[in-house]
C-alpha cells in the first residue's frame, strides 16, 4: 500500500464575519492509500469542504503541508495539482455541450483531437450518457447532471478524484443507485476516491475508511465496521448509528473482559478495548439493536429489566423505549413476534445483552 | 373537456390581442408614422426654403451613392467617407468603453452588497446634469490650455500642449464620457450573474487563467458585451453633440451632416435620406445580431429535455 496523498498537520483558519477566528482544519493529519475509497463524514460546517479545497489548491493551508504521490503541494495553483472535483452543486458548463464538458480537461491539456473524441466517448459509454453527448446540461435530469460531472472529472484520470456530497441533491432511490455505481466506477478505474458527505448511512455502505470529522479535527479514521462498533469517543457513538450511551463505572477487569456497573448497580460483562483501568468513569454504549427481547422464561444472561413506555412498530421490528429507574431511557430495536402484546406500552420487558454488545468509552473529560 | 381548451385557447388569444393593442397602437403612432413621412420625404425634391416639394426624385440617394444630378454637380464621396468615419468612431467607442467597463464590472461585482448598490448610483449620477454643461468642461479638460494639457505639461510628459480638442479623439473620449453607463449595466448584470464556481470547475479541470477567461468567462459574458455594444454603437453613430462640441468643423459625423441638412442646409429630403442610411446600418447590425441569438437558441432546443433516467 503507497500512499497517494498525504496531508501532514494541516491547519487553516478563517476570518469570521462576526469578528474573531474560525478554525475550519485544526492539525489534520491524514495518509490515503492507492485505490482507496475514503470518506469524510461530519456535521455540516465540521471542515470537509475546507479540506477538500486545501487538496485541490483553492485554499492555502495555515500550517502543514499536503504530498500527492510524495510531491509537496505547496501553493501549487489548482490547475496544475493531478486532482479533480466533483463539486457539490456540480457547476457544470452550461454554454457548452455534454461532450465538451466532459472534453474539457483534455481540451486545455491540448490532447490531439481524435485521442479526445475516444476517450470522451468511452467515458460517456462508462457514465451511460452514450446518446446525450450533443445535449446543453439544462436539458438534462439531476441525475444525469450528477453523471456529466463524474464523467467530466474523471476523463483526465487524475490521481485523485474529490467528491463533495455529489449525491446530497438526488432524491434517495436515486442516490442508492448512484451510490453503487460509484462504487463500481472506483473500482473500475482504480482511482483513489475522497467522498465527502454528512449522511452516515451513505459513508458506511461505500467506505474502504472513514475519517469523522467534527470541529475541524479528525476524530476516528477507521473501516466503517470498526467505526460502528467500536468508536472511541461519545460523539462518534452519537453521530453514526442509533446508540444508547450509559453512564457507568469499571469495576473489575480480567484481560479481555471487564466488568462495568451502571448508574442503577446494573453490572454488565464487556469487552475492554484500550486500557480501562478499575474506577475508570465510562460511558457504555449498546446499540439498539444488539439487544434481545427475552422470549421464554428460561432465557438467561444479562439483561437490564425495564418497563416499555413507548413502542412503535415499523414493519419487521418494533422500536421501544424502556425505562428503568436509575437509567436513562434506553431504546431498544426487537424483532416483531407473533405475540405482539408483549410489547404494548406498559409492559415489563428484560433486554438481554451480549458480551459483545457492550463498548466502554472513556467518559470525556475523565482521565483514560 | 376539448371544448373548455378551446375555449380557454380563445380567451388567452383574446387577452394577448388586447395586452398588444396599445403598444402597437402607440408604435404606430409615436415610431413608424414619423418614420414613415421620413421615407416618402427620402423620394421627394427638396423645398426652396425647407420643407418639401411633391416631385419624384431619386436623386437623394443618388448623392450619396454614386448617381448625382449631373446638371448641378458631380457625384461627391463625402457622404460615404463621413458615414464611414461614423461608423469608425462609434466601433472606437464601443471598444473603449468595453475595455474600460469590463474589468470595472468585475471589480464592482466583486464588492459587498452595499458598496455594488453605491458604484451603480455613482455610475448613473452624470445623467442629473446636463449633458451640454458636461460636455463643455470636457472642452475646458481638452483644449491647449485646458487642465489635462497643464497637467501633462507641468509633469514634463510633453513640451508642447497636445492637440486633443477637435480631433477624432476628443471624439471618441466624448462619447465614451456619455455612453459608458450603458455598456456598464448590461455587462455588469452578465458579469454579476457569472457563477465564481464554474471558474473553480475550470481551474479544477486544469485550465490556466487565460484558458479560463477565454473558455468560460469570456462565452458567458458575451450577451452583456455584445447587448452593451450595441447599444453603445447605435446611440454614437447618430450622434451630433459629442462632435458638434468636441470636434468642431473638423471631425463631422453623419448626424452633424444630417442636423445640417434640416437646420441650415434646408435640404429636408436629403437630410432623410443621410438619416435612412443610418437606420440601415443600425438594422443590418440588429439582424445580425437577432440571427445569431435565434440560432443559439435552436441550438438549445433541438433536443427536447427527457426527464426519466438513462437506466
Ligand atoms: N471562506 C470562508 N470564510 C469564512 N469562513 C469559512 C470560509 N469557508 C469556510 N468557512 C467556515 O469554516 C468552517 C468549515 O466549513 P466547511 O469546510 O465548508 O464545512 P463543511 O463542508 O464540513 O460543511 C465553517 O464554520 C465555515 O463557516
Ligand atoms: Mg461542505
Amino acid at each position: 500500500m503507497t500512499a497517494v496523498l498525504k496531508i501532514e498537520s494541516a491547519s487553516k483558519s478563517f476570518d469570521a464575519p462576526e469578528g474573531g477566528k474560525i478554525h475550519a482544519l485544526k492539525d489534520v493529519s491524514l495518509t490515503i492509500a492507492h485505490n482507496e475509497f475514503l470518506t469524510l463524514l461530519g456535521p455540516s460546517g465540521c471542515g470537509k469542504t475546507t479540506m477538500l479545497r486545501a487538496v485541490s489548491g483553492f485554499e492555502d493551508l495555515d500550517a502543514g503541508e499536503i504530498y500527492i504521490e510524495g510531491e509537496a503541494m505547496g501553493s501549487r495553483p489548482a490547475h496544475k495539482r493531478p486532482v479533480n472535483t466533483v463539486f457539490q452543486r456540480y457547476a457544470l458548463f452550461p454554454h457548452l455541450s455534454v461532450a465538451r464538458n466532459v472534453s474539457y480537461s483534455l481540451e486545455v491539456a491540448g490532447v490531439d483531437k481524435a485521442e479526445i473524441r475516444k476517450r470522451v466517448g468511452d467515458m460517456l459509454d462508462m457514465v451511460g450518457l452514450t446518446a446525450f453527448g450533443e445535449r446543453r446540461i439544462g436539458q438534462l435530469s439531476g441525475g444525469q447532471q450528477q453523471r456529466v460531472a463524474l464523467a467530466r472529472s474523471l476523463v483526465a484520470r487524475p490521481k485523485v478524484l474529490l467528491l463533495d456530497e455529489p449525491l446530497s441533491a438526488l432524491d434517495k432511490n436515486l442516490r442508492h443507485k448512484m451510490q453503487e455505481e460509484l462504487k463500481g466506477l472506483q473500482h473500475e478505474l482504480g482511482i483513489t476516491f475522497i467522498f465527502v458527505t454528512h449522511d452516515q448511512e451513505e459513508a458506511l455502505v461505500m467506505s474502504d475508511r472513514i475519517a469523522v470529522l467534527e470541529g475541524g479535527k479528525i476524530q476516528q479514521l477507521d473501516a466503517p465496521e470498526a467505526l460502528y462498533r467500536y468508536p472511541k469517543n461519545e460523539f462518534v457513538a452519537r453521530f453514526i448509528g442509533e446508540s444508547n450511551l450509559l453512564p457507568g463505572k469499571v469495576v473489575a477487569t480480567s484481560g479481555e473482559a471487564c466488568d462495568v456497573q451502571l448508574s442503577d448497580d446494573t453490572v454488565l460483562q464487556g469487552c475492554r478495548r484500550g486500557d480501562l483501568a478499575e474506577g475508570t468513569n465510562v460511558k457504555v454504549l449498546i446499540r439498539p439493536e444488539s439487544v434481545v427481547a427475552a422470549l421464554s422464561e428460561g432465557t438467561s444472561g444479562q439483561a437490564i429489566s425495564g418497563t416499555i413506555s413507548e413502542s412503535y412498530f415499523i414493519g419487521t421490528d418494533y422500536q421501544l423505549v424502556v425505562r428503568r429507574d436509575g437509567l436513562p431511557p434506553f431504546r431498544a430495536t426487537v424483532r416483531a413476534h407473533t405475540d405482539a402484546s408483549r410489547f404494548a406500552a406498559g409492559e415489563p420487558i428484560d433486554l438481554f445483552v451480549p458480551h459483545d454488545g457492550v463498548h466502554l468509552i472513556a467518559a470525556e473529560g475523565a482521565a483514560a | 373537456m376539448t371544448a373548455r381548451f378551446a375555449s380557454l385557447k380563445a380567451r388567452r388569444a383574446l387577452t394577448l390581442y388586447g395586452l398588444l393593442l396599445t403598444p402597437t397602437v402607440f408604435l404606430a403612432f409615436f415610431f413608424l408614422g414619423p418614420l414613415s413621412i421620413m421615407m416618402v420625404y427620402t423620394f421627394l425634391t427638396p423645398g426652396l426654403y425647407g420643407g418639401v416639394e411633391w416631385v419624384f426624385s431619386h436623386l437623394n440617394y443618388g448623392r450619396i451613392l454614386g448617381w448625382a444630378d449631373t446638371r448641378y454637380d458631380q457625384f461627391d464621396p463625402v457622404y460615404i467617407s463621413i458615414f464611414l468615419r461614423s461608423v469608425r468612431l462609434a466601433a472606437t467607442t464601443v471598444l473603449t468603453c468595453l475595455v474600460i467597463c469590463y474589468p470595472f464590472a468585475f471589480w464592482v461585482a466583486r464588492q459587498p452588497e452595499r458598496w455594488k448598490n453605491f458604484f451603480i448610483f455613482l455610475i448613473t449620477l452624470p445623467f442629473f446634469i446636463s449633458l451640454i454643461v458636461r460636455l463643455f468642461a470636457w472642452v475646458l479638460i481638452l483644449r491647449p490650455t485646458g487642465f489635462l494639457n497643464q497637467a501633462l505639461l507641468g509633469m514634463g510628459v510633453v513640451a508642447q500642449p497636445l492637440d486633443i480638442i477637435f480631433t477624432d479623439m476628443a471624439v471618441v473620449i466624448g462619447m465614451t464620457y456619455v455612453f459608458i453607463p450603458f455598456m456598464f449595466l448590461p455587462l455588469y448584470s452578465s458579469i454579476e450573474k457569472l457563477d465564481g464556481s464554474l471558474i473553480e470547475a475550470s481551474q479544477d479541470l486544469g485550465a490556466s487563467p487565460l484558458q479560463t477567461f477565454l473558455r468560460v468567462v469570456l462565452p458567458m459574458t458575451l450577451p452583456g458585451i455584445v447587448g452593451g455594444s450595441i447599444i453603445v454603437f447605435i446611440p454614437s453613430l447618430g450622434n451630433f453633440i459629442v462632435p458638434s462640441l468636441l470636434g468642431g468643423a473638423r471631425v463631422v459625423m453623419i448626424g452633424n451632416l444630417i442636423e445640417q441638412q434640416f437646420l441650415s442646409a434646408r435640404n429636408w429630403p436629403f437630410g432623410a435620406a443621410l438619416g435612412m442610411m443610418v437606420m440601415a446600418a443600425v438594422l443590418l447590425l440588429l439582424m445580425i445580431y437577432v440571427r445569431i441569438l435565434s440560432r443559439e437558441d435552436k441550438q438549445a432546443e433541438t433536443q427536447q429535455p427527457k426527464e426519466e433516467e438513462t437506466r
